[in-house]
């Protein structure tokens, strides 16, 4: 048989193997299970909720560990969550609470007044990273099962609220104080509307529902986050229906997405920002040279085009910055008149250089130090988890080289970059938070004592820089119960970290998320109208989702596929059938 | 003929003068040849140019904020803009530039090593040679990329490291293949006569086995350039090239991150992999031709 | 074959494998100071502790005790832990392995088939417009990089037909299983697969065409059609059997290194096999993870080689007479 007919015959037999698959992936379907997908472009660092700093960690903790009071998804009010009621003591420093009836975790055992005690203590005792400024006077004491005390040795403008995730004291008492640093946090055993069920960092993790949760058993039966190592994939397979609600899309895809019915996109405010920081100087490895001078800070803050990074990086999906927010709340940002602000102005900046005697002796474009030292080149680390940081990296490499400033990129996950920080090892980097909702934990990271004291240590402070006068007013308006004096002292301490320009807040952005509209509803912003619906404060949607009717496999794609595999099929059956009838009648002529 | 040249030498140089003329009308009648010439003529001209026709500033984001984003080929001649602005066609002439830079250089570095190496393999015989080949063998096995990727995650991505990469990965086939030439060459009567009238080792690879593997060497290095630009290309796609300067493999990484394929933005995907592809063929058929040439050549030089 | 040649040729391949093993330790424990650090960062450890991490990592003593410590380790299958995930680096590769194997598996098979055919056509009709056609067509596929291609066939079949998915290798969470899972991850394959396969037949069909025109010049093939045999027959019952030996043995040697290839064109498809696992590990970049990758791909090709040496002196006698 002529070798032609044999490709011929293969091609086909191929296509009949595609048609096939194509068929039998419309016909496959999810089973009985109500299953929502979530797209994701990070993984998580760690479930353990005393190590953890992502971003994905936290709508997991949401998920899978209640807190003492919750808060509205609306408005951020405070509502019941575990305690369904509290008093507070005459001189407002103690407060006790009411745990409900009949709380358990999801192996059975109770939860009692000792797991609220038990998680309060310890992570006070043992400093745990992200519940210390909220527990730091608090002391707690279980009065029996369902009551519990929570008495703070100072006015405290925290309480009531203590949203820190009690934490199930037979599983993590297991663990001591050396042990829980390397704990993963991988385990089933919560008081959410879900818990962990499988994880493959870097692929996906699920949650399975709580039918024990004490405000009802969820209508979502699983609950699966998907990793996308190429947000622009991610984009497709929402589009395609293989995911339902992704977050972090590309600000590219907006306007697309946009455009596409049936899908809804988000832009969720909650305080988010990104920065450009430089090497305050006070931490385990002093920076470049220059940078210790005030000056050739402020003529790198100068060196920042806000509102061009915004409408080319975030294709105008953000606001430019002035400080860092500390809040949900926009209240919190203080108002500095634009003649106060350090604003894009490169002669200034120019000319600050100039004046420090920075000057370009070798001609070859880059200054030097007073007296022709080292060249100006700045390690600038680059976050290659971030979409918009290489791309902020390019223009700030050209800012920079009109004042003389060279710059050498060294790129890094965020893992790494978390460790290089600490240990001072670069010059500028471009990160970003997202806070909570009351203003003091994020105030709280950059006091003196949240450097980084020993390498490759934990640490808050990732602007390594020290200001007594910045710790002085945070101290103060820890206690302050006055709102309006809390907000001025508040304002007071950001304008002034501000105007160093060592830590530059670029733009207040929102989360960029789409969900379908076809496979579920009751998706909830927090807060309401702004907000984002997905990885938000309490993450309430979650529970809050009912299925629209049965959910298919796929969609339009595959449909598609359908028919052409059974044109396909149908084509390589005809030409086999030609070809065995052909070959009954040359068999004649074989040896 | 026009000088009477009294020396062995200068007769030597006549003779591979002659041959070099010859060759090349040689080389003239082959059309796949010829196109190859041709296209790689065209390339390398463009990338010599590209300070003329294009503009360098318009490579960095800082200085195009005037530019509209992912503007098409026709609202923004010739090639369009990417995502921020930056003009396409700028990155394709400018990071032809380093594409081809990138390829010759660990290239040469290659065949330099490469050459040394198989010419003493194949000259000398015993426990060093034998170790040479073993060597050489171990990183032929060694897979390329991995061992590429190691190498430069270790070092870090920039243009210097990128060619030492490449070039000290891509050495080994032309060894082998120098080795087999030399062990051949050697066998021939007249190294046998030059030994025989006192001729030092050393003046036997320069004088007599170099210059005849040289074809051999300029063959395999013709083909040894698309291979290195195709290792730049996955490279740099990968993340691991110079990220402060633009190459084709760098205009592919940054249109996927970027999202080019699911906006269908083609002016910025394809020119780099046809201008890769233009280039990788043009080598291809130079190379095939040389072969041919060269094959009957070293046959008539052995009489 | 003779079992001395057989051995030969095994140790030959685990010399191979040693200098790899060792060229390994020099490449990464000479460059990387502080595992350790990397391992536990942001996890406030004492300098007790530290130690005590640095003696279980084998990260204390000289340099040479380091080595020894490398030696067993890499015996074991132990090496060390990924800085990202702070898993142990073998159960991820072994975990990733199999998409990887199964997409090139598939390719191969697809491309040397195709290939072969090509190689078959272009050969017998060799000059004329099919052999320059076929080989222009190779070429071509040749000098366009492989994740090229892919992304060229992503975006016109999943990106704008909607023909196959974007990514991955199955509809992640859906509960089917058996034949209904299979043919989901076919149904995954096909565009990589296609890229693979496209990307890799041109050296197919070029050694076997050249194999092909070499062997129709031996003389046993001239008394074959003196014999009154037809062309057809003559091709296909004598030619081309021998002819595949060199494409039998570039099967074998190609498995091993797409292997190793395939990185960039997983990447392009979101395919979850060691070459995403790569690319993923060069975010970090994740030193462990990558030390442990290369010493499995070289391993990998080292073994297809030595599979490519025997499968060849097994079918041809000629060889084994070295």
């Amino acid at each position: 048989m002529k070798p032609v007919k044999l490709l011929a015959a293969a091609a086909l037999v191929v296509l009949v193997a595609l048609g096939m698959t194509a068929v039998a992936t419309a016909q496959s379907d999810d089973g009985e299970k109500v299953v929502l997908t979530v797209g994701i472009p990070e993984t998580y660092d760690s479930f353990n909720p005393m190590v953890g700093v992502e971003v994905p960690d936290f709508d997991v903790w949401n998920m899978q560990y209640a807190t003492l009071t919750d808060k509205a998804a609306d408005d951020f009010a405070t509502i019941p969550g575990l305690a369904e009621s509290w008093e507070a003591s005459n001189d407002g420093k103690t407060y006790t609470y009411t745990l409900r009836e009949g709380l358990e975790w999801t192996d059975g055992i109770p939860l009692t007044a000792d797991d609220v005690a038990y998680t309060v203590n310890r992570a006070r005792d043992e400093e745990w990273p992200n519940y210390f400024s909220t527990v730091q006077n608090i002391t707690a004491t279980a009065i029996d099962d369902r009551t519990v005390e929570l008495t703070s040795s100072v006015s405290d403008p925290k309480l009531p609220i203590m949203d820190v995730y009690i934490l199930p004291k037979h599983i993590w008492e297991k663990y001591d104080a050396k042990a829980i640093k390397t704990y993963d946090g991988v385990n089933d055993v919560g008081s959410g509307p879900f818990v962990l069920d499988e994880t493959k960092r870097g692929q996906f993790w699920s949650l399975k529902a709580n039918p024990g949760y004490w405000d009802g058993a969820p209508a979502v039966d699983e609950v699966i986050f998907r990793v996308f190592t190429n947000a622009d994939t991610m984009v497709a397979a929402l589009k395609s229906g293989e995911i339902d609600v992704a977050h972090d899309i590309p600000n590219n895809s907006v306007e697309d997405l946009r455009n596409t019915p049936g899908i809804v996109v988000v832009v969720g405010q909650q305080g988010g920002f990104d920065e450009l920081a430089l090497n305050g100087g006070d931490g385990l490895k002093k920076p470049h040279p220059a940078l210790l001078d005030p000056d050739v800070r402020l003529a790198v803050a100068h060196a920042i085009d806000r509102q061009t990074l915004v409408d080319r990086v975030l294709v105008g999906l953000g606001t430019p910055a002035t400080t860092i927010s500390p809040s949900a709340s926009p209240a919190w940002i203080p108002e500095i008149p634009e003649s106060e602000q350090i604003a894009f102005d490169l002669d200034k900046a120019n000319q600050l250089l100039d004046e420090g005697g920075y000057k370009d002796t070798d001609g070859n474009g880059i200054r030097e130090m007073p007296g022709g030292g080292e060249p100006l080149d700045f390690t600038y680390l680059v976050n290659t988890e971030s979409q918009a940081a290489p791309e902020v990296a390019d223009f700030m490499t050209g800012w920079l080289k009109e004042i003389g400033i060279a710059v050498t990129p060294k790129s890094m996950d965020e893992n790494r970059l978390y460790t290089e920080i600490g240990n001072g090892e670069y010059d500028l980097f471009q990160w970003g938070w997202t806070p909570y909702v009351d203003p003091d934990p994020m105030l709280s990271y950059f006091q003196c004592s949240d450097i980084a004291k020993e390498k490759d240590g934990s640490y808050n402070n990732d602007a390594n820089y020290c200001d007594p006068e910045y710790d002085k007013l945070y101290k103060q308006q820890n206690v302050e119960l006055d709102p309006e004096k809390r907000q001025a002292m508040v304002h007071e301490m950001l304008t002034r970290f501000y105007k160093t320009g060592v830590y530059n807040t670029l733009w207040y952005e929102g989360d960029l998320q789409a969900y379908r509209t076809d496979a579920f509803e009751g998706w909830l912003r927090q807060p309401a109208e702004i907000g984002p619906v997905i990885f938000t404060n309490t993450s309430p949607t979650y529970a809050n989702l009912t299925p629209i009717a049965s959910t298919s496999d796929g969609g339009g794609g595959v449909s598609t596929g359908a028919i052409v595999g059974i044109v396909a099929a149908v084509i390589a059956g005809a030409a086999l059938i030609v070809y065995f009838v052909r070959r009954r009648r040359t068999a004649g002529e074989r040896e | 003929m026009s000088s009477i040249a009294s020396s062995a030498r200068g007769i030597a140089w006549q003779r591979r003068r002659r041959a070099l003329a010859r060759a090349w009308s040689q080389y003239r009648r082959h059309l796949p040849g010829m196109i190859g010439l041709g296209v790689l003529v065209v390339i390398v001209g463009m990338a010599l140019l590209a300070p003329v026709i294009s503009n360098h500033d318009e490579l960095s984001p800082a200085n195009t904020v005037d530019n509209p984003t992912w503007a098409t080929p026709s609202e923004f001649p010739p090639l369009g803009t990417d995502n921020l602005g930056r003009s396409v066609w700028a990155q394709f002439v400018w990071g032809a530039r380093i594409s081809l830079l990138v390829g010759l250089a660990a290239t040469i570095i290659a065949i330099v090593i490469g050459s040394v190496v198989g010419i003493l393999a194949g000259f000398y015989r015993g426990i060093g040679s034998a170790l040479l080949m073993r060597v050489t063998e171990w990183f032929l096995v060694i897979p390329f990329l991995p061992l590429a990727i190691v190498l430069a995650a270790v070092l870090g991505p920039s243009i210097r490291n990128i060619i030492i990469v490449i070039g000290v990965t891509s050495w080994p086939s032309t060894a082998r293949i120098v080795r087999a030439q030399v062990q051949t060459l050697k066998e021939r009567l007249y190294v046998e006569r030059s030994r025989a009238l006192g001729a030092s080792n050393r003046q036997l690879m320069a004088r007599h086995i170099f210059p005849n593997v040289s074809p051999i060497i300029l063959a395999n290095l013709t083909l040894t350039v698309p291979i290195a630009i195709l290792s730049e290309t996955t490279l740099a796609f990968l993340g691991l090239g110079d990220p402060t300067r633009a190459s084709w493999g760098k205009m592919l990484e940054e249109s996927f991150k970027a999202g080019a394929l699911s906006r269908d933005a083609w002016w910025y995907y394809l020119p780099p992999g046809l201008g890769i592809m233009a280039v990788v063929l043009a080598f291809t058929l130079i190379g095939t031709a040389l072969e041919e040439i060269l094959d009957p050549r070293l046959r008539e030089q052995r009489r | 074959m003779s079992f001395g040649f057989v051995s030969r040729k095994v140790l030959g391949a685990l010399a191979t494998l040693v200098f790899v093993v060792c060229f390994n330790f020099f490449l990464f424990r000479v460059v990387e100071s502080d595992p350790v650090g990397n391992l536990f960062r942001g996890r406030n450890l004492t300098e007790g502790q530290r130690l005590e991490l640095q003696r279980e990592f084998g990260l204390d003593g000289s340099k040479l005790e380091q080595f020894a410590r490398y030696l067993e380790q890499t015996v074991q299958l132990n090496f060390g832990r990924s800085y990202t995930t702070s898993e142990p680096v073998m159960s991820l590769v072994w975990e990733r392995a199999w998409p990887t194997i199964a997409l090139v598996g598939v390719s191969t098979v697809l491309s040397a088939v195709f290939g072969v055919l090509i190689g078959i056509v272009a050969a017998w009709r060799r000059r004329s417009k099919a052999d320059y056609g076929w080989t222009g067509f190779t070429m071509a596929t040749y000098a366009m990089p492989d994740f090229w291609l892919g992304m060229l066939l992503l975006v016109t079949f999943a990106v704008t037909l909607g023909w196959f998915p974007v990514a991955g290798i199955t509809n992640a969470g859906s509960d089917a299983t058996g034949i209904a899972k299979l043919l989901d991850q076919a149904h995954h394959m096909f565009l990589p697969a296609l890229t693979l396969t496209l990307a890799y037949l041109g050296e197919y069909a070029l050694v076997m065409r050249a194999s092909l025109i070499e062997t129709m010049r031996e003389d046993y093939l001239t008394l074959a059609r003196a014999k009154g045999l037809r062309d057809v027959v003559v091709r296909n019952r004598h030619a081309v059997p021998n002819a595949l030996l060199p494409v039998v043995t570039l099967i074998a040697i190609n498995f091993g290194f797409v292997l190793s290839g395939a990185i960039a064109v997983e990447t392009i498809y979101s395919w979850p096999g060691l070459g995403l696992l790569t690319y993923d590990a060069l975010r970090g970049p994740d030193l462990p993870l990558l030390q442990g990758l290369f010493l499995v791909f070289s391993a990998a090709v080292i073994f297809f080689n030595l599979v490519a040496d025997l499968l060849y002196a097994y079918l041809d006698p000629r060889v084994r007479t070295e």
